[in-house]
């Protein structure tokens, strides 16, 4: 039968889980925090003597997804528990770190960076451009659904299968997730920029079809980024143009038949 | 511009900057959040919206992956809001193009968040190397309590940038005001529409999809004929 932690315990280490980054360091990364999260799991199962060389093994670099964290250290409680049953694992505490970190954190920037933030942003904004002031709760809600879900389940999944845990990914067919996701967001996007650019020349009486102009402009600023300007460098080129442009606009205005 | 003011600004500016890395992550640190509920605190939470919209999606594609530290765009869009409430009051103006003044002065003091956030990353540099010696001497709640404190730092990091960033504000905005607002004033819808364009076009030149542009001008031409004809 599997020995299992106290649920106050877990939720103790569940807690520390949100404190991952605290001393984010480009050394170790997050390896404070993973020692941090593990500590109150250790100290429940070794004695100070044993507990010293258990706690090496825990320090040192680490660095996934700050969503899927729990997912990981979910799996290390249990291979502790295996451990401290005298079962030895089948790897080490830094082969396991290793080689579940780096794919984890490479699908939760796709999935929850890349494309449930602009996704959530997008409908937002909508929002905000109508003046709602529910604009910032439809957001953290949208957004946080997801992640407090991974963040949980994540955890007790890991914490149930250990060492099996690490199909996760793949049995949620999170890869594929991420880029559905990825795909509504930009769908959202375009339907979002054509809801700004309507509404401005809904406002300014100007006619709808020249709204298309901005097309170009969109995809200009897009080959600009994807050349590697900056952000700051676009922003200002783009607002000092905008600016010069009005400037002389009523001047221009008067030539015209 | 009321101490007062000042000090609610800070303490969002806090909060928030602790939510973009050190603690929770429940992306109250996004600019659509962060300036509402600092513009809300400050009785508009109108203005708070407007910079929401232009600030939010313009370093969305700058992800926070592995060591990379994004532009800080929650203290831009905490001081800017700041800014514009606190010091609107007191020169008098409340129209988009001191909002957008505001802003356009805001953003690149947004350089100094990376600055401190890279400071804050570097100090906790040391802390490895300490708590290797405590693990020698089995101090296990002092190696806890060396990583809480990181949230000092990160703590300091948020609320150093706001002040560079309200500071900058403070000096700038009244020297720029006469100059800018006529221009602004004429140029100010059109900012406003343009601010959330480019970070769209920043999100569709980097983000890593086949297909991107094809999605984004179906449903650009899509969206905006149904507009055009509705």
């Amino acid at each position: 039968m599997k020995k299992q932690m106290p649920p106050r315990v877990l939720l103790h280490v569940w807690l520390r889980l949100l404190l991952l980054q605290c001393s984010w360091n480009f050394k170790q990364l997050q390896g404070g925090g993973w020692f941090y999260a593990m500590a109150p799991v250790l100290r429940r199962l070794y004695g100070q003597k044993e507990m010293q060389q258990i706690a090496r093994e825990h320090l040192g670099y680490f660095n996934t997804h700050p969503y899927l964290a729990p997912a990981v250290v979910g799996a290390a409680i249990r291979l502790e528990i295996e451990r401290s049953q005298g079962r030895a694992p089948s790897v080490t505490m830094k082969d396991f770190k290793e080689m579940v970190a780096a794919p984890y954190a490479a699908v939760g920037d796709a999935l929850f960076w890349g494309g449930l933030r602009p996704l959530s942003a997008s409908i937002a904004l909508l929002l905000a451009a109508k003046g709602l002031v529910v604009a910032p709760l439809v957001f953290l809600i949208i957004f946080n659904a997801l992640p407090l879900w991974f963040r949980i389940y994540g955890f007790l999944n890991g914490y149930e299968q250990g060492l099996q845990s690490i199909t996760f990914l793949q049995r949620h067919k999170l890869p594929d997730l991420a880029i559905r996701t990825k795909e509504t967001a930009i769908v959202l996007l375009g339907g979002l920029a054509a809801f700004l650019v309507c509404e401005l020349f809904n406002y300014q009486h100007t006619p709808l079809w020249s709204g298309l102009l901005l097309l170009p402009l969109i995809l200009g600023c897009g080959y600009l980024a994807r050349r590697g300007f900056s952000t700051l460098l676009i922003v200002f080129l783009v607002s000092s143009l905008t600016i010069i442009g009005c400037y002389f606009a009523e001047d221009v205005v008067v030539w015209l038949p | 511009m009321s101490f007062a003011d000042l000090f609610i600004g800070a303490v969002v500016a806090l909060c928030c900057g602790l939510d973009r890395t050190a603690a929770l992550q429940v992306m109250i640190s996004r600019p659509i959040v962060a300036a509402p509920l600092a513009a809300w605190l400050l009785g508009d939470v109108a203005v708070g919206l407007q910079l929401g919209l232009m600030v939010e999606l313009l370093w969305q594609a700058r992800l926070p992956v592995g060591a990379v530290v994004p532009p800080d765009d929650t203290q831009i869009a905490v001081g800017a809001t700041v800014l514009t409430l606190g010091m609107g009051a007191v020169l008098e103006q409340n129209s988009l193009a001191f909002t957008l003044l505001c802003l356009l002065i805001a953003i690149p003091f947004g350089k100094f968040g990376q600055f401190f956030d890279r400071r804050a990353r570097l100090y906790h540099g040391r802390k490895p190397s300490l708590s290797a010696k405590m693990l020698e001497n089995q101090q296990y709640r002092a190696m806890e309590h060396l990583h809480l404190r990181g949230l000092l730092s990160f703590g300091l990091a948020s609320l150093l940038t706001y002040l560079v960033i309200v500071a900058g504000g403070l000096v700038l905005v009244p020297m720029l005001a006469s100059t800018l607002l006529p221009a602004l004033e004429a140029a100010g819808h059109w900012l406003r529409l343009l601010l959330p364009l480019v970070g769209i076009a920043t999100i569709l030149g980097t983000i890593n999809v086949n297909r991107s542009l094809t999605l984004f001008g179906a449903s650009f031409g899509m969206a905006f004929l149904l507009m055009w004809l509705v």
